[in-house]
């Protein structure tokens, strides 16, 4: 019976969040590297419950006291309408369900227990947008895939019993997919197309500061560096008339995309002995990406390399949650239930929303448990919901309308100690 | 329990996969205006004359029907055409067929995209047989070719008048109505025949300037700002509007656009003799008496102008215009525009485009005069096509007045292709809405055909 009710809690909260109207990060930002904390708002940097600490806050992955891996996934379901202005035509996505996963291995140094090292894959950054054919906006986009794997070996030490540094150096993998219609005719009325692939990798760091205040109180900083995701070996394609084939070139071309910097500063607290409080405060260096462009190896008087501003901002995110052991006042036996909401700002400032990243101010909803099978082993899930809506006039298409996007994300994870 | 549970999850995922973002719910209302018995009075732009003829897929795209497109969502009648040959070959009064792009070998043999004939005669039949219909009645009195003054002429749907409009002698009623009239009815007669129209569009007096441009300004006289229906432009329109606003009916009419700024008259450089230095001897050796020096590279034109001194031959100013109808092979195989100037016909003069602006100028005057006297909204069609002189980007697509590439124009360099009809429909839109306070939506005009290519 207990089983029956939880599942109801967690379909409850759906509801509120449905009812409450209004993706799962700012830009093109994924915030799922671990469901203890997406069931908390994605906040709990400085709550070390499992491995995913090598990602939050590698300062605080000395603190576990076992070896461990985690493995989680987390399908975004994702749909985006767009409202044009002028015809007040609606327009939606049909994009493939998003699978962000991470995958954490924290070992302890045998003879010395301060020290813990490991390694984590994440995806904490991509998306893909897939409009509907024939949408208004095919001259500007028709499809976007942007895929991001970072991996991340960690050194973690306790340098005292209040305090743990760590970090470690992320290597990123990526691929970018990028297409569009273009406004040019064959015979038959259909129009032409371009399609932008590549490949891309990029280096980074992550370090991270834990201070364990006393029992009730933990602060923490983290810091994940930009990493330039340079695409040296691009590819263009076009599907153009057979009289114009001349006028657009297939060819190499060269680009890059920045991954912003994350600042994390974050405190927990334990009000009561079943309680814990989280607090999260991102500050993301969207900043860095200011322009995108597209430098063709073979150019012609159609086809110029292009620069295309983007123009973001650095932002603050707020995340907040808490979690509650509903079967214990200790802890031998038991069960976390989890909620918690944030709000991020766009980094997206007015005029440069495009369809890849229809991205506005937004308040999310999360819920989550965690069932501890044994001592060893404990699962996850979590649940996510956001309405973002956005309208605006972009400088550049002049597209002008209103996006709204409503995003779920039920995550389900695995973590096995020793 | 566990069949429980499957369910449970079952559930779940539908109501994941279901959660889209709604509808806005819209409602679109004519606000003070009467849309339900709707009329489109024009010229070829109205009837969808494109690529020099006039065609079904035109006919489809054509400023009237687009308009009567969007006003049907607040309550107009339905779209009454005489539909020409689903054939879609089309025909001009030249009994041509319509142009597309395509390949052509030129003097020198090279083979290059060129708007050509769809097929080597236009659809004749379309001219033989008549299109009316007794008790229908059309909603768009497109007629290409149709002037203001036209509007009450009763020699252009006479067969045996050297004015007689073939694309009007095949709609007009007058098969059915002659016979008992004994004379010959106006395309006005023919719109208020069977009732008054409660609101209609006008986009009427281009055809008063363009004959007379694209004659290089050498015949079709331009019709008089002043004068009597029939003669002038200001009792013309007078009389027109008064008779379309009677019973408090309303409408909406077009100023002009400079129509020296269409591609027809801007594709060709002034400047465009391309020189090596063999030529520049000999031409230098021919008009050098006359004081005209010819440099490598690009030059001037040399043009025939009956005012410029003894030979009546000098270079080209900047500013002045060569016509689409000039003989490309000629300037490019046969010196034409060299060693023998071009010849009036094809060129616009300095004083002549100033002719035919300052005569834009002064029917615009006429056109917002009496547009007001009667209440109806005004469309200015110069921002409009100033605009896409200039080049804009509209939803990611960049469009312009650019001849063949630049997607608003059709192969005849006057006329807009369906995109550009489109962009045009939009601009009346906007200007009923405001003064009409209806709500009605935009065209999205990239779902219109621009130029097709091979």
């Amino acid at each position: 019976m207990k089983g029956r009710n939880l599942i109801l809690v967690a379909f409850m909260f759906f509801c509120i969040g449905v009812e409450l109207t209004h993706s799962y990060g700012q830009g093109f930002q994924v915030n799922f590297q671990g469901q203890k904390q997406q069931g908390m708002g994605c906040a709990g940097a400085s709550l070390v419950q499992d491995a995913s600490a090598l990602f939050y806050n590698p300062g605080g992955a000395s603190f576990l006291n076992a070896s461990e891996v985690n493995a989680a996934v987390t399908p975004i379901f994702g749909n985006v309408m767009f409202v044009d202005s002028f015809t007040n035509k609606s327009f939606r996505t049909n994009s493939p369900v998003g699978t962000p996963f991470n995958l954490y291995a924290l070992f302890k140094v045998k003879k010395y227990h301060r020290l813990k090292y490991g390694l984590s894959i994440t995806t904490p950054f991509g998306s893909t947008v897939q409009y509907e054919d024939n949408w208004i906006g095919r001259f500007a986009l028709t499809r976007l895939e942007l895929k991001a794997i970072q991996f991340q070996p960690t050194v973690s030490l306790r340098i005292t019993d209040n305090i743990g540094v760590g970090g470690g150096l992320v290597f990123t993998t990526g691929a970018v997919n990028l297409q569009k219609d273009l406004p040019i005719q064959f015979y038959d009325g259909s129009f032409g197309h371009a399609e932008i692939s590549g490949k891309a990798i990029g280096w980074g760091y992550n370090v991270g500061l834990h201070f364990k205040a006393n029992e009730k109180l933990n602060a923490s900083f983290s810091y994940r560096s930009r990493t330039n995701m340079k695409v040296t070996s691009g590819n263009v394609q076009f599907t153009v008339p057979e009289s114009l084939n001349q006028s657009f070139p297939d060819g190499n071309l060269t680009s890059g995309i920045p991954l912003p910097s994350v600042a994390t500063f974050g405190i927990s607290f334990k009000p009561a002995k079943r309680w814990d409080i989280v607090l999260d405060v991102n500050r993301v260096g969207w900043k860095a990406y200011d322009t995108l462009s597209f430098d063709y190896a073979l150019n012609s008087p159609s086809l110029l390399d292009t620069k295309s501003v983007r123009n973001y901002k650095n932002i603050f995110a707020f995340r907040f949650g808490a979690q509650c052991n509903v079967l214990s006042l200790h802890e031998e036996k038991k069960m976390m239930l989890r909620a918690g909401l944030g709000y991020g700002f766009s980094p997206v400032q007015a005029g440069y929303v495009t369809p890849e990243t229809p991205d506005g101010n937004r308040v999310y909803f999360t819920s989550g448990m965690t069932v501890y099978v044994s001592s060893h082993f404990n699962l996850d899930l979590s649940f996510y919901f956001t309405k973002v809506t956005r309208s605006d006039r972009n400088l550049e298409t002049l597209l002008s309308g209103t996006f709204t996007t409503i995003a779920l994300a039920p995550g389900f994870g695995l973590n096995y100690s020793w | 329990m566990k069949l429980f549970y499957c369910h449970i999850i079952a559930l779940l995922l539908i109501a994941l996969m279901a959660c889209k973002p709604k509808e806005p719910m819209l409602s679109v209302h004519s606000g003070t205006a009467d849309f339900s018995k709707f009329v489109a009075i024009g010229d070829g732009h109205t009837a969808g004359y494109m690529d020099d003829a006039l065609s079904i897929h035109g006919q489809q795209n054509a400023l009237g029907t687009l308009l009567q497109m969007q006003l049907q969502l607040a309550g107009a009648n339905p779209t009454i055409l005489p539909w020409l040959d689903p054939s879609n070959v089309g025909i001009n009064t030249q009994q041509q067929a319509r142009l597309i792009l395509g390949y052509k070998t030129d003097c020198m043999g090279i083979q290059g995209l060129s708007p050509i004939r769809f097929s080597a005669q236009g659809e004749v039949v379309s001219f033989t047989q008549s299109a009316y219909i007794p008790n229908q009645k059309y909603s768009n009195y497109g007629i290409p070719g149709l002037k203001m003054i036209d509007m009450v002429s009763n020699l252009i749907g006479n067969p045996n008048d050297q004015k007689y409009n073939p694309y009007f002698g095949r709609m007009s009623m007058d098969q059915f109505v002659l016979p008992m009239t004994g004379t010959w009815s106006s395309v006005q007669e023919n719109v208020l025949f069977g009732g008054y129209p409660t609101f209609s569009s006008i986009y009427l007096g281009l055809e008063d300037l363009l004959p007379y441009a694209k004659s290089g300004a050498t015949q079709n006289p331009m019709t008089p700002v002043s004068g009597l229906p029939n003669v002038g432009f200001d009792e013309s329109i007078n009389q027109l509007l008064s008779q379309l606003s009677s019973n408090n009916a309303k409408g909406v009419i077009a100023t002009l656009p400079d129509v020296t700024k269409f591609p027809y008259f801007t594709t060709i450089p002034y400047n465009g003799l391309k020189l090596d230095a063999a030529s520049v001897v000999t031409l230098n050796q021919i008009y050098g008496p006359l004081g005209f020096a010819f440099h490598v590279g690009e030059n001037p034109f040399m043009i025939e102008d009956p005012s410029a001194g003894m030979f009546g031959v000098r270079p080209m100013l900047p500013g002045e215009l060569i016509l689409l109808s000039v003989p490309l092979d000629s300037i490019k195989c046969h010196q034409m525009g060299s060693v023998f100037p071009l010849r009036d016909e094809f060129v616009l003069t300095l004083d002549e485009i100033q002719q035919v602006q300052s005569r834009t100028t002064a029917f615009n005057q006429i056109i917002r005069a009496k547009a007001n006297e009667v209440g109806f909204a005004v469309v200015e069609t110069s921002p409009f096509y100033e605009k896409t002189n200039a080049g804009f980007v509209y939803n990611g697509a960049s469009l312009s007045a650019k001849f063949v590439s630049g997607g608003v124009f059709s192969l005849d360099g006057i006329h807009l292709n369906p995109r550009g009809n489109a962009l045009l429909t939009n601009e009346f839109l906007k200007a009923i809405n405001v003064k009409f306070k209806s709500n009605l939506p935009m065209l999205n005009a990239l779902n219109y055909n621009s130029v097709l290519f091979p």
